[in-house]
């Protein structure tokens, strides 16, 4: 195999082409892109709410914007807002435990927040049962169509920063991160808590626009 | 002999040797995986270029269908499609405008000449974030195959726009697909740019302060801050657009108090800043080809860097000009007028500046710098045009006229694309490390030019005498026009094929490139031809890099090099040839 893989060229010559002089540096250069990443999604978003806002300012005269047989949003997400808030809560203990060279109470802070960060999203996937329940669908009116393509988008991220904060999770456990490097942490703090002030904003439109 | 090596200590790292970028490793993987900003920027180089000669043939065939009034070349097609004649040249101009825009011209400059580049214009050894930079490369590939499969699934009908309800009601089955394929695309363009953006800040070697930057650098900056910036509402709203032609409602479906006007603020919100995506990075090339060729230094330098910058802040805030006819209130397409008037400024700052920089100069027609002249004609025709079409009441005649076409094709070809050819030119010698033929170049150019005029000049008048967009039937008194559009784009595409000739060629039977063919002083030319692997050996030495006074020919490098014996300053105090 190593052969054939000689003969085909099949193997990369392993240069990562690190540009930097230091990994404080390195460091600096990948906050910086994060934060313009963070940018990036916060328009995303921003655009989002903005055009729930244009067409909730003018629903259908015949049927208004909530028709009548479709209650409102299930109160369930107030538990998960709270369970989001947590786990960004325990991410920042996670931060100031790796910080303070406690490296075991910062793995299991990171786990925490893994944990309410996943409960989170089975909660709201309970909160699109009782509104399915409910008789809402995503093509029964644009209040329902709006809720599950809004809270959706905002799922689909939280699902995008489990990922990379299993692998967080996972180099703690290893005892990758010490007090001077921890960039992975940090990249992965600055996306989750950026997704939960996205959600209160979210939660908040959604809610005020269900009225 | 030591006196003459302290004087120019670059000339010793300047030959090119046999291990090169190309060469470093070979196979498919080592291409494939590589995290070389250099191959990347081939890589994207030759999907850009294929899929600017598939956008080409869609071209050519909507251009032969005009020849005459009444289905001419279409009937065939819409036989074998089982289709109507006016939907399969809908999908022709559709696939045309699609492909050029998303899959050509918004990556040609920065994905595909600004990776090569940036970063050995910085004297850096790659982009910030390498692995992104590969990723991108593969969601420009994902989004290229999208555009296939949704060709395969019966392609698509809607424009290059994307307008609802067109989109959520086609009966086309690749409408899908194509929006995915350019949602995907949009996220290859934003972290390209935020890769460029964070080298840029974080990578310029010391003494290259932002006002040391290549004009080309400037550009790409702003480029990336509108990708950044721009493209994510682009994402959103087409994300919106698949979701609501999969369950058959959304907010942007007036059957239930959705709002079609919506969509197209959101569309314009992205794609008016896109044209300047396209656009800016075109006038950074020809800064430097202007000052490169005319061996002078540039003409208000912080005036040009600024007016990129001023360019992109505008970009935001004249995206209504796109929507006059489409029910906007008069406040509005009254405000949305006045901004547009004002994109004007920075423009013409660029425009003056460059002139000024020709005046006086030492002027080689080389095959780039005759494109960046073109440039600068067909940008002054395509941008003065502009202004009619800002005006309010003008635009509501040649709305959805060939006006707007010919507008269109003067900017984003005329412009963007013919400055990327003459920047394809330029570095030619450096990315591929051969020099083309300059008699050919300087033929095919003629015919570019002649052809690109013959095409587009003559559908201003078409447009002004009231033929519409998007039709392939007229009536009979525009068909002399026509039939001399068409053939204006027969000599183009001759022009064009002759370049890919002798460009490729080159490849087989080229000279040997020096590392600095034109007498450029940015440090991309103080880098052999092609670069090394890690592009430079030491870390290369920052000077203004429009001084073109200490840049003199050498018979013996057959080429370029920077003499710093001629600079008076330092002519008292030589740099010492140790250490180099």
């Amino acid at each position: 195999m190593g052969r054939l893989s000689r003969i085909l060229h099949l193997e990369w010559d392993g240069d990562t082409r690190d540009a930097f002089s230091d990994s404080h540096a390195r460091f600096q250069a990948g906050r910086m892109g994060m934060w313009l990443f963070l940018i990036t999604l916060g328009i995303l978003f921003a655009s989002t709410i903005f055009a729930f806002v244009v067409v909730r300012l003018q629903p259908d005269p015949a049927t208004g914007w909530r028709p009548t047989d479709e209650p409102g949003i299930p109160g369930i997400l107030l538990i998960s807002t709270a369970v989001l808030l947590a786990s960004s809560w325990t991410l920042t203990r996670a931060s100031a435990a790796i910080v303070g060279d406690q490296r075991r109470q910062g793995r299991q802070w990171i786990e925490r927040s893994l944990i309410l960060g996943s409960l989170f999203l089975v909660l709201q996937a309970v909160g699109w049962i009782d509104m399915w329940r409910a008789g809402v669908y995503i093509d029964s009116s644009l209040y329902g169509w709006t809720f599950y393509v809004l809270t959706g988008l905002h799922a689909v991220h939280v699902l995008g920063g489990l990922i990379p904060m299993g692998v967080v999770a996972a180099r703690a456990r290893r005892g990758t991160y010490s007090r001077l490097s921890h960039s992975g942490l940090t990249y992965c703090s600055m996306y989750w808590h950026f997704l939960a002030g996205v959600w209160i904003v979210l939660y908040l439109t959604l809610w005020l626009g269900s009225m | 002999m030591t006196t003459l090596e302290a004087h120019k200590p670059e000339t010793l790292d300047i030959h090119a040797s046999s291990d090169n970028y190309l060469t470093h490793s070979k196979g498919f993987i080592s291409w494939a995986c590589t995290l070389d900003h250099k191959r990347i920027g081939v890589m994207y180089l030759v999907g850009v270029l294929g899929a600017f000669f598939v956008g080409g043939i869609f071209a050519i065939l909507v251009r032969t269908e005009l020849l005459a009034p009444g289905p001419t070349i279409v009937g065939p097609f819409a036989k074998w499609m089982g289709m109507d004649p006016a939907d399969v040249y809908n999908q022709w101009f559709t696939l045309h405008g699609a492909i050029m825009v998303f899959l050509v011209i918004i990556p040609s400059i920065p994905a595909a000449l600004g990776n090569f580049i940036l970063p050995v214009m910085l004297g850096a050894k790659d982009v910030a974030f390498p692995k992104l930079n590969l990723f991108s490369f593969y969601l420009w590939v994902i989004g290229a195959l999208m555009a296939v499969l949704s060709l395969l699934m019966g392609g698509f009908d809607t424009g290059w726009t994307f307008y609802t309800p067109y989109s959520t009601t086609s009966p086309a089955g690749g409408v899908i697909p194509i929006v995915a394929g350019a949602f995907i695309l949009g996220f290859s363009s934003i972290f390209t740019g935020m890769n460029f953006i964070v080298t840029i800040h974080k990578l310029r070697p010391p003494g290259m302060t932002w006002f040391k930057m290549p004009l080309f650098l400037w550009a790409i900056y702003s480029t990336a801050i509108i990708q950044v910036l721009a493209t994510p509402v682009l994402a959103i709203t087409l994300l919106l657009l698949i979701i609501e032609r999969t369950v058959n409602i959304g907010i942007f479906n007036p059957s239930m108090g959705g709002d079609p006007v919506l969509y197209q603020h959101f569309f314009w919100f992205y794609s008016h800043p896109a044209v300047y995506i396209m656009i800016v990075p075109a006038m950074g090339i020809v800064s430097e080809l202007i000052s490169v060729h005319s061996h002078r230094h540039i003409f208000g330098y912080r005036f040009i860097a600024f007016s990129s910058v001023a360019i992109a802040m505008f970009s935001f805030i004249v995206w209504g000009h796109h929507m006059f006819t489409s029910g906007q209130s008069a406040l509005m397409n009254t405000i949305f007028s006045a901004i547009s008037f004002s994109v004007g400024i920075p423009s013409a700052v660029k425009v003056f500046n460059w002139t000024i920089t020709l005046y006086k100069g030492n002027i080689s027609l080389n095959t780039p710098m005759l494109y960046g002249l073109a440039f600068l004609f067909l940008f002054t025709i395509g941008g003065l045009t502009g202004l009619h079409l800002a005006t309010l009441s003008v635009d509501v005649h040649l709305h959805d006229t060939y006006f707007v076409v010919a507008h269109f094709h003067y900017v984003m070809m005329g412009s963007a694309l013919i400055a990327m050819i003459g920047g394809l030119h330029h570095w030619w010698p450096k990315i591929t490390g051969r020099m083309y033929n300059e008699n050919w170049g300087r033929f095919a150019w003629v015919l570019v030019f002649v052809g690109f005029n013959v095409t587009f000049f003559t559908q201003f008048m078409l447009g002004s005498q009231g033929m519409p967009r998007r039709y392939y039937d007229y009536l009979p008194e525009f068909q002399t026009y026509h039939v001399i559009s068409t053939v204006g784009s027969y000599i183009m595409s001759v022009g064009f094929f002759i370049t890919a000739g002798y460009l490729l060629a080159s490849l087989v039977n080229g000279k040997r490139a020096p590392a600095n063919p034109w007498g450029g002083r940015s440090l991309e030319w103080q880098c052999p031809s092609p670069p090394p692997h890690d592009n430079f050996k030491t870390p290369p030495r920052v000077g203004d890099c429009y001084d073109f006074s200490i840049v003199r020919w050498s018979d013996e490098e057959n080429g370029y090099v920077v003499d710093r014996s001629l600079d008076p300053s330092l002519r008292e105090n030589p740099t010492p040839a140790k250490g180099h």
